[in-house]
């Protein structure tokens, strides 16, 4: 099979590449190993630059909307972190004191979203705050498995009774003027975090829970959807084993699902992620990129891999595929004509882009214009 | 009688401290145990977990031998919910001499160890795991021991004989009167407070820090701090103790233990002051990894969940640089007789498994010094949990059906599952997966057991210590310790000092899948949960 | 090897992360509250039933084993295959009299074939669907598939002289839907390849893949038809050098993937001929090979990815098949499971959450419209024309009605 271009990694960095590069009128696919980081999304990009419009017409033509206002978000701890670009129902603050009185809801039952913790987090910053539990029988099926009681099921059940969510939390609030609910809203049904902010007479902020990310996986859906209706080709749960190189030119993928039936492609572009995905592999010896055989930065001795303090930076991140000044990725010291490195497979290497999140969009963006000749 | 006053007091909560409780408890005595940090914080909660046949000991330390193969036996009964009944393999390698294998058996028989010699074929079936090019087995009645369970348990024990338990409390001074020891000044790390406590005998039973608490009583025992690496896999590799029959070396035990197997140790002399924090170097891991994968192939691309150390409370004998010939028997020091010290006792040496002899020898200590006359019993009664049998009984027992959470608490806390509230949703609700403990039985434990942090927790429950290292339990758990304790700010910080404990284990060994889980980690905590 | 180079664990099961997204992707978990999901139930229940079998959980049937969390895994951690071996291994539950039937696919329609205008007509009795559901507990608001009255076997072997005149030559592995239940598929797929130069034969003698024998606790004799059906690819393969098709995706992938993986029958010698029709035809055409198209055709296709299909990855190729053919106007739909997972969706305790399960999907197609849905599997067809009234056509009889005759 051949394409203009392949994509091996179907996680923000490398959906970002295949539409762009679809919708320049090219032939694309993506090999994704399986899901991906965007289900662990906090739903913001910390400290981008600028507000570049490209990037949020991009996503919104998808049906993802980006609000620009860099300031900070909620954690879901009750800190506050640095942000510039998030995601539509997420909310950035000048400041964190974001309200005067805040009501906090939670579910009975429901360990992932700590609500004593954002509470105490509120105070601090001087926001009088109230925490009520829902319970509601709806919620009752899930929890008759001990372990389901999680962020996708209850928002799968809340897509379907978030009315009644309103309701409750309408009776509950007495004079605050906002209110903190976990982010379980909006899985299919795209519509329902306006829909519950127009019910409520105060702000609702939706905070994070422990993941899987609900609003990062309505990213991922969307983002594939539109990749797909362009025309791109999006083979799930496949895995790049080996590629045929020459001459420094990347000339075939081999897949485990495809076997000997090769996939070739003009350009290639490897979006594998860090470690967590495989895009970068370590054993005791050494740092490694499996499916190219690139080049990684990476240090010599192990004891210099880590900071024992686990709050620290740790090197071993910002270990990554080595490139040439145009995001080709290099091999054996030398860069290869028609591949080019994004994402978090770079390791934290660019700094400018502000968060893992932003280099996965920026460099992919810079590739696609590369091979577009742009 | 005033409520600061005891019979006896004894300092230090791992295995030793914990047994001298328990049988001074059930001999009448009001006893107060002070332990400055938690339960099995030392030596106690940092070694293989092995129930010793004996065999180990039969050729060199025919005393320890028998020590072992006696309470082997003792404990099986007394402790079935603490112990593992695998048997052991003493394996003989190609570049062994297979000659020892008699002497070995022969001094095992010598112990009253059942050794029996196997056909290697036969000892592959038995563990699949073992290394397939054996020349020689010997199958004996080892197995293993879960030493944080049998820590709880016989400082519960002592409880429910009105002993009394201060845990994050550290002994700062002794109250001396003339040559007697007549009780303690205590500092309490987390609520700040400091308090006197007194009683006609107090017993050091610190392991290898009982080394300074003499020094502070002004008496001097000559230990020797013999550091131990050792290296958990993230599953059972082996469900049968697997060792190398000859003389004991680096390395040359693997031992199943709950969900998971460990491999150890290396023998190093320490300095005293690194006794608190010690690390495994990366030649500890190649060292712990290569003489591993002897005893079982697989080993060798096993998943490492962690490296951990401990340091050996031995008493000096000679100069032996690497410690490993200095007895592992028991010392039990009556400071009156020997310095003229009144009030004063040190109980070391010994192992995990000899734990109770040395309690029984430090109690009938303490009971000729207070002039009681009972006789000790914890030989024969049960721990509580250990009552009713296999954990598979006592949980068909308990429940119709048991759930997994309801079997996995079973074959935690045996028959006192039964006081985990249970069988409907909330309580049912699981906080760890990877181990499957429930709402229910972290709620027991924070109830009854002393858990101040959720490294406490993770020592009666499991939470934190399967695949995930805490990734996804902690944050849950810390809710409910929060709530259990309403201090959010402190719980925050609890949950940052677990996190970083884990990732003290991960790094000597972080690649892989160890360093995939690091990473997801870092990202759930650093940049979604923003801590 | 160098220490600790690499890891290894059975079924991957250590490289799991604990991320729980393959529970975001089960079907089962979505609306049975009693299957402990893929994460519990495979690399999490693992580690614990090392410890102690005790802790084997019977739940783990409820598995539809439909490898959507295998698809959906960051890790590759092949969590439904840990959870089938451990059905292996220690659910050693007979399998009922009712889940017996079911599973022998062959069996039943050896049986029902020569009298099939009576089967056909009493299974679609209102009395006997009711009779079923009461003694064997089969639902009674089921259909059941209809048996044919001849076998493709016998049409088959009526053409082997003018099969094999063809210059090229193919093995096909019908499977039983096909010989006993729906030959017109197995003839649509001989007029294609006829077109393409290319004769059909028969193996030997082929069983039934036995899939439904795995996911009914019957794996001795699954094992026993995978030993059997590897010997006669083998003959086929290795010894006449023939490439094998098939119009099945699950049978598909049983031969290729479940026979090493939960069976642990080798069949390393065949497994790379062992092809989809689709996947056959595909790489024909890119090769250059040309198919004459009917001028007036005009359909609309929405495909249906089958759970097993999704888990082989060969769906790319019935897709870029039927977009190529002109007049198609064609619609991917999101890759959702039907519900029926072979033999699942026809147990009487199975039924709600079958439907339940197949839902988004049904709803998908009711709002496509489509003239037609394509799908590679005869049980997603069951299921899709069951419970939305649509046609369900396998890619391969598209193709045969676009072509010239």
């Amino acid at each position: 099979m051949k394409f203009d271009s392949v994509i091996v990694g179907g996680g923000l960095s490398g959906m970002v590449a295949g539409i762009a590069l679809q919708k320049a009128g090219q032939s694309t696919a993506i090999i994704s190993t399986g899901q991906n980081a965007l289900h662990f999304f906090s739903g913001t990009f910390e400290s981008l630059l600028s507000p570049d419009k490209r990037i949020q017409t991009l996503f919104s033509e998808a049906g993802v909307r980006l609000h620009y206002s860099p300031g900070v978000r909620l954690t879901p701890m009750g800190t506050f972190r640095e942000a510039a670009l998030s995601l539509e129902d997420i909310d950035l603050f000048p400041t964190p004191q974001f309200a005067r009185k805040v009501l906090i809801v939670n579910f009975l039952g429901y360990h992932d979203f700590f609500s004593s913790f954002l509470a105490d987090g509120l105070e601090k910053q001087g926001m009088q705050c109230r925490v009520r539990f829902l319970n509601l029988p709806e919620l009752e099926k899930l929890e008759q498995s001990p372990s389901e009681m999680r962020s996708v099921q209850i928002a799968r059940t809340m897509d379907r009774i978030w009315e009644k969510v309103v309701q409750e939390i309408r009776v509950l609030l007495k004079d605050e003027d906002a209110v903190v609910l976990p982010q379980v809203f909006g899985l299919q049904d795209f519509s329902v975090p306006t829909r519950i902010r127009q019910g409520i007479p105060a702000r609702v902020i939706f905070a994070g829970t422990l993941p899987p990310s609900v609003p990062g996986i309505r990213t991922q859906i969307l983002l594939k959807r539109r990749y797909q209706l362009l025309g791109g080709s999006y083979l799930m749960g496949d895995e790049v084993t080996r590629a045929h190189i020459h001459d420094g030119v990347v000339h075939s993928v081999v897949t485990k699902n495809l076997e000997q039936h090769y996939i070739e492609a003009s350009h290639f572009i490897l979006a594998t992620g860090g470690y967590f995905s495989k895009g970068l592999v370590a054993n005791p010896f050494q740092v490694y990129e499996p499916v190219f055989g690139l080049d990684v930065d990476f240090k010599e001795d192990r004891n210099e891999w880590y900071n024992p303090a686990f709050a620290q930076d740790q090197p071993y991140m910002h270990f990554g595929v080595k490139t040439d000044a145009s995001l080709r990725a290099l091999k054996d010291g030398r860069p290869l004509e028609n591949l080019y490195a994004v994402g978090s497979v770079l390791g934290q290497t660019r700094p400018e882009f502000g968060s893992a999140a932003g280099q996965a969009i920026l460099t992919a963006l810079a590739a696609a214009d590369k091979i577009l000749g742009l | 009688m005033n409520a600061n006053e005891f019979d006896v007091i004894i300092i230090g909560g791992g295995i030793t401290g914990a047994g001298t409780q328990r049988d001074c408890a059930m001999r009448g005595l009001r006893t107060l145990l002070i332990e400055r940090s938690d339960i099995a914080t030392g030596a106690t909660g940092r070694n293989h977990g092995l129930l010793h046949s004996g065999a180990r000991y039969a050729v060199n330390d025919p005393e320890s031998a028998e020590e072992c193969i006696r309470e082997n036996r003792i404990l099986r009964r007394i402790a079935a919910h603490c112990v593992d009944e695998t048997d052991g393999l003493f394996i003989t390698l190609p570049e062994d001499d297979l000659a020892y294998q008699q002497t070995f058996v022969d001094a095992c028989r010598r112990a009253d160890i059942n050794a029996e010699i196997i056909d290697p074929d036969l000892a592959r079936r038995m563990e699949p795991s073992v290394n397939p090019e054996l020349i020689g087995a010997v199958k004996v009645p080892d197995g293993s021991v879960d030493p944080f369970r049998l820590c709880a348990a016989n400082m519960l024990d002592a409880k429910l004989h009105g002993g009394q338990v201060r845990l994050h409390t550290e002994v700062t001074g002794f109250i001396r009167e003339g040559n007697t020891i007549k009780g303690v000044h205590t500092h309490n790390h987390q609520t700040g407070e400091d308090a006197d406590y007194y009683a006609p005998v107090t017993v050091n039973a610190c392991g290898i820090w009982g080394h300074h608490m003499a020094e502070m009583a002004g008496v001097k025992v000559g230990m020797f701090p013999a550091k131990g690496a050792l290296l958990i896999f993230a599953h059972r590799v082996n469900n049968v103790v697997i060792n190398r029959c000859r003389k004991p070396s680096n390395a040359d035990i693997l031992v199943p233990g709950d969900t998971v197997c460990i491999i150890g140790t290396t023998s190093t002399r320490i300095p005293f002051e690194e006794c608190d924090d010690v690390a495994v170097t990366p030649d500890e891991v190649t060292l712990l990894v290569t003489e591993g994968a002897k005893l079982a192939p697989s080993l060798s691309s096993t998943r490492i969940l962690r490296a951990y150390a401990g340091v050996r409370p031995l008493v000096s004998a000679d100069d032996d640089p690497s410690g490993r010939n200095i007895s592992r028997g028991i010392v039990c020091l009556d400071h009156e007789t020997r310095d003229g010290l009144k009030g004063f006792i040190t109980i070391t040496g010994g192992k995990l498994m000899t734990y109770r002899l040395m309690a029984e020898i430090a109690t009938d200590m303490v009971c000729r010094k207070l002039a009681v006359d009972k006789a000790c019993e914890t030989a024969v009664v049960p721990l509580p949990g250990s009552e009713e049998g296999s954990y598979e009984e006592v949980a068909k027992k308990i429940w119709e059906a048991p759930t997994m959470a309801q079997k996995a608490a079973a074959s935690r806390m045996g028959s006192r599952a039964r006081r985990i509230r249970t069988g409907n949703k909330r309580d049912d609700a699981l906080i760890c997966e990877c181990e499957e403990v429930s709402v229910g039985e972290i709620n027991a434990a924070i109830d009854r057991m002393d858990v101040s942090t959720l490294t406490d927790l993770r020592r009666r429950t499991r939470v934190g210590m399967g695949t995930c290292q805490g990734e996804f339990c902690a944050c849950r758990a810390a809710g409910l310790l929060a709530k259990a304790h309403g201090c959010i700010e402190r719980e925050r910080a609890d949950l940052e000092d677990f996190l970083q404990e884990r990732w003290k284990g991960n790094f000597p060994i972080g690649w892989g899948d160890t360093l995939r889980e690091a990473e997801y980690t870092q990202w759930v905590y650093k940049h979604v949960l923003g801590l | 090897m160098k220490l600790q180079e690499y890891t290894e664990s059975k079924h991957n099961f250590e490289e799991c992360m604990k991320c729980t997204v393959c529970t975001a992707y089960c079907p089962v978990l979505q609306v049975n509250p009693l299957y402990p999901g893929p994460k519990q139930a495979g690399p999490d229940g693992e580690r614990l039933r090392l410890k102690d079998p005790f802790f084997f959980n019977k739940a783990l049937k409820y598995c539809l084993n439909c490898k959507r969390c295998e698809v959906a895994c960051p890790s590759g951690v092949n969590v439904a295959d840990l959870i089938q071996s451990a059905r292996i291994k220690y659910d050693h539950t007979p399998p009922k009299l009712r889940d017996q039937l079911l599973a022998s696919t062959d069996f039943m329609g050896k049986l029902a074939r020569p009298f099939a205008p009576i089967v056909n007509g009493v299974t679609g009795l209102g009395v006997t669907k009711t009779a079923l559901d009461w003694t064997l507990a089969i639902d009674h608001r089921r259909s059941f598939p209809k048996y044919s009255g001849r076998s493709f076997e016998s049409w088959l072997k009526h053409r082997r002289k003018e099969q094999a005149a063809f210059p090229e030559q193919v093995a096909y592995f019908h499977g039983c839907y096909v010989n006993y239940n729906y030959p017109q598929l197995g003839k649509d797929l001989v007029k294609v390849l006829n077109a393409l130069g290319v004769g059909v034969q028969l193996l030997e003698k082929e069983k039934c893949c036995g899939i439904a024998m795995i996911t009914n606790g019957m794996s001795a004799q699954a094992t026993k038809h995978a030993v059997h059906n590897v010997e006669q690819l083998r003959q086929a393969v290795v010894d006449k050098g023939l490439k094998v098709v098939t119009t099945s995706s699950t049978c598909t992938f049983t031969l290729r993937d479940e026979y090493p993986h939960l069976l642990g029958v080798d069949n390393a010698s065949v497994r790379e001929s062992l092809l989809l029709a689709t996947r056959f035809i595909y790489e024909k055409l890119e090769k250059g090979a040309t198919l004459r198209f009917k001028p007036d055709f005009h359909k609309k296709v929405a495909y249906h990815t089958p759970c097993h299909m999704e888990k082989m990855g060969w769906g790319i190729f019935s897709e870029k098949l039927l977009s190529m053919i002109p007049g198609v106007e064609f619609t991917l739909l999101d890759s959702n499971c039907c519900g029926i997972a072979g033999t699942y969706g026809f147990k009487k305790e199975n039924y709600e959450v079958s439907q339940a399960i197949g839902e988004p999907l049904f709803a998908q197609i009711r709002s496509v419209n489509p003239d037609v849905v394509a799908c590679d599997c005869e049980t997603c067809k069951w299921q899709i024309e069951m419970s939305t009234g649509y046609t369900v056509m396998n890619p391969i009889s598209i193709l045969a009605e676009a072509i010239e005759s």
